[in-house]
């Protein structure tokens, strides 16, 4: 296979197996760890009945039988019951609440980190601000949630949990996932960094002196690159998600994962973390389809050129 | 200093802040006492004056017992997870000049499955299947440096490549230098140098943080934190406690001593990366 197609078809290839990487980590965990796998599951001194527990659970028949009855079930959108977290409630039914909150969420920051990479690849935004940006970035997301939470409860004390509060909670928590942990200053140092590069090349600067635009020049050659960093970037934002979500207190599938891990809901863990290696993939999927399309248009000759 | 290389001159004050800085995360946690001292309720929210340096807590506990036993609990974790990560980016920049290319390709393919994991997903799976007697910020850490691993070999191979690659030990090998020289000398210790620690010291401050944060959100859950024993108090412990400032409670200096203590990694942190960057 050339190099070039290389990149794009091991992305491809891992975003097929992703959202199958953590439930197989986690069965491999269970398997791996010292004990029986029920009692890992539902300490004796929380549980009784360990056997009949592992027979409902899956977990009497080998680490091969648990993973494939799991994955069989939530391809077909069967993620079994809450074991802990709500015992009873079907998991699909937490995730349907949770997804669009968690979704509206990572969206609104991620606006704010296109917005940035706009205004870094025109230079609309001036290089003047990225050190302010790179010491807004040094906070850590639980502090900006912090502050955030703090601003709510100042603002709105026992009417915090109003439609209008939640509205803003929603918008501050963005703000905050926007802001932590160096990701909208380092989407712009990135993009800023990859295009001035590019506008140093001497195609463009020919580009230039023939009265064409930079950007329509060099962004096919940089696409690839920036799918690159926004799916990074993206992820990271995923990740924060589970943080402000939390102290927040918005009931997202990053809050629904944390709730899961503490009441050691093997069933809503699993699904939770399914959805974000799902979310994952797609990103890796679009990644690997953007470099596709941006390898498929540079090679063809451009328009009017004959050959 | 007059005389002097630019380069050297500008080292100076960040490596000394990023020396003080280091020493003051890492060595007051060897002082840590194991438990809290008992209640004094005559010194409950006492200020620093009153209690030097920190002042208390709701208890009249000192503060200062708590920003020590936080230093204890990331100090070793923190450390041992920035040194793999400055292993195994070393040995990715190493890879690729030594021109494998099958291998370069399997560690693309694994680094592109590890590197789409949102890494806090992973942590929490981790969190979750360990057993409770086993539960601590070591192997937490371990997994966020094997996780933010991709990342630095994708650097640190970026900078080899920048070099030349392969092409680059030749030309010195050309040039009579044995293959120990070029490999440690001028590729590891004069080239990947820079992207190698910074790379270490993001995961030591991103491991600190994490801590921060998982403890914080056990807290604010009533639950027991994964990084740490209950009996142990972390920085999250005193941002927890500096929060209800805006609830009215006058602990105030347990905010400033929490949002201190976060401020410090992070100058830490920029410090070394100026300290190690290139001429």
């Amino acid at each position: 296979m050339s190099a070039r197609w290389l990149r794009p078809a091991v992305r491809l290839g891992a975003a097929l197996v992703l959202p199958f990487v953590v439930p197989g980590l986690i069965t491999g965990l269970i398997w791996a760890l010292p004990g029986d796998p029920a009692s890992i599951i539902c300490p004796p001194e929380l549980c009784s009945g360990t056997e009949a527990l592992a027979e409902r659970w899956n977990l009497d028949k080998g680490p091969w039988h648990f993973f494939s009855s799991w994955v069989s079930g939530a391809l077909t959108g069967d993620f079994g019951n809450s074991w802990r977290l709500q015992q009873g409630i079907p998991v699909a039914e937490l995730l349907e609440e949770s997804i669009p909150t968690t979704a509206a969420l990572v969206s609104l920051g991620l606006l704010l980190l296109i917005l940035g990479a706009t205004g870094a690849a025109t230079r609309w935004l001036p290089a003047k601000l990225d050190p302010v940006l790179q010491a807004v970035g040094l906070v850590p997301a639980v502090v900006m949630a912090m502050s955030a939470a703090a601003a709510l409860t100042i603002g709105y004390g026992v009417e915090q949990y109003s439609d209008q509060a939640n509205l803003l909670r929603l918008g501050l928590g963005a703000l905050a996932l926007g802001l932590a942990d160096a990701a909208l200053s380092g989407t712009v140092t990135g993009v800023r960094g990859l295009m001035e590069s590019e506008r140093r090349q001497r195609y463009v600067q020919m580009a230039i002196l023939r009265g064409e635009g930079t950007l329509s020049n060099a962004l096919p050659n940089t696409l690839p690159a920036l799918a690159g960093q926004m799916r990074a970037r993206t992820l990271h934002l995923l990740s924060g998600a589970v943080v402000v979500e939390v102290v927040l207190q918005i009931n997202g599938l990053g809050d629904l994962l944390w709730g899961g891990t503490l009441a050691q809901d093997f069933g809503v863990v699993l699904a939770a973390s399914f959805g974000f290696a799902v979310l994952s993939a797609a990103l890796l999927l679009l990644q690997a389809l953007v470099e596709i399309g941006t390898e498929l248009h540079v090679r063809r000759s451009p328009g009017g050129v004959v050959a | 200093m007059p005389g002097a290389p630019a380069g050297r001159v500008n080292r100076v004050l960040p490596a000394s802040l990023a020396a003080a800085g280091l020493a003051l995360l890492l060595v007051p946690g060897f002082f840590a006492p194991e438990f809290l001292s008992e209640p004094d309720m005559a010194n409950a929210f006492a200020g620093p004056g009153a209690v030097p340096p920190f002042g208390a807590d709701q208890r009249g506990r000192p503060l200062l017992e708590y920003a020590t036993q936080g230093a204890w609990v990331i100090a070793l974790p923190s450390l041992v997870a920035a040194l793999v990560v400055m292993a195994l980016s070393t040995v990715g920049g190493l890879i690729a000049c030594a021109g494998g290319r099958h291998v370069q390709t399997v560690v693309q393919i694994i680094s592109e499955i590890l590197g789409a994991l949102p890494r806090l997903v992973v942590i929490l799976v981790v969190a979750l299947v360990l057993p409770r007697d086993g539960r601590g910020l070591l192997p937490i850490a371990l997994t966020w440096a094997f996780l933010s691993a991709p990342g630095a070999i994708d650097e640190a191979s970026a900078v080899a490549a920048r070099l030349g690659g392969s092409r680059f030990v030749e030309a010195l090998r050309a040039h009579g230098f044995s293959r120990p020289r070029i490999y440690l000398v001028h590729l590891v210790a004069f080239n990947l140098r820079p992207v190698v620690v910074r790379q270490g010291v993001e995961t030591f401050m991103q491991v600190t943080f994490l801590e921060i944060a998982l403890s914080y959100l056990a807290v604010v859950s009533n639950q027991s934190s994964f990084t740490h024993a209950d009996s142990v108090q972390s920085w999250a412990n005193l941002l927890d406690l500096g929060y209800k400032v805006v609830l009215g409670v006058h602990s105030g200096h347990a905010l400033a001593l929490g949002l201190g203590l976060v401020a410090l990694v992070a100058v830490t942190a920029v410090a070394v990366t100026h300290a190690v960057r290139a001429r």
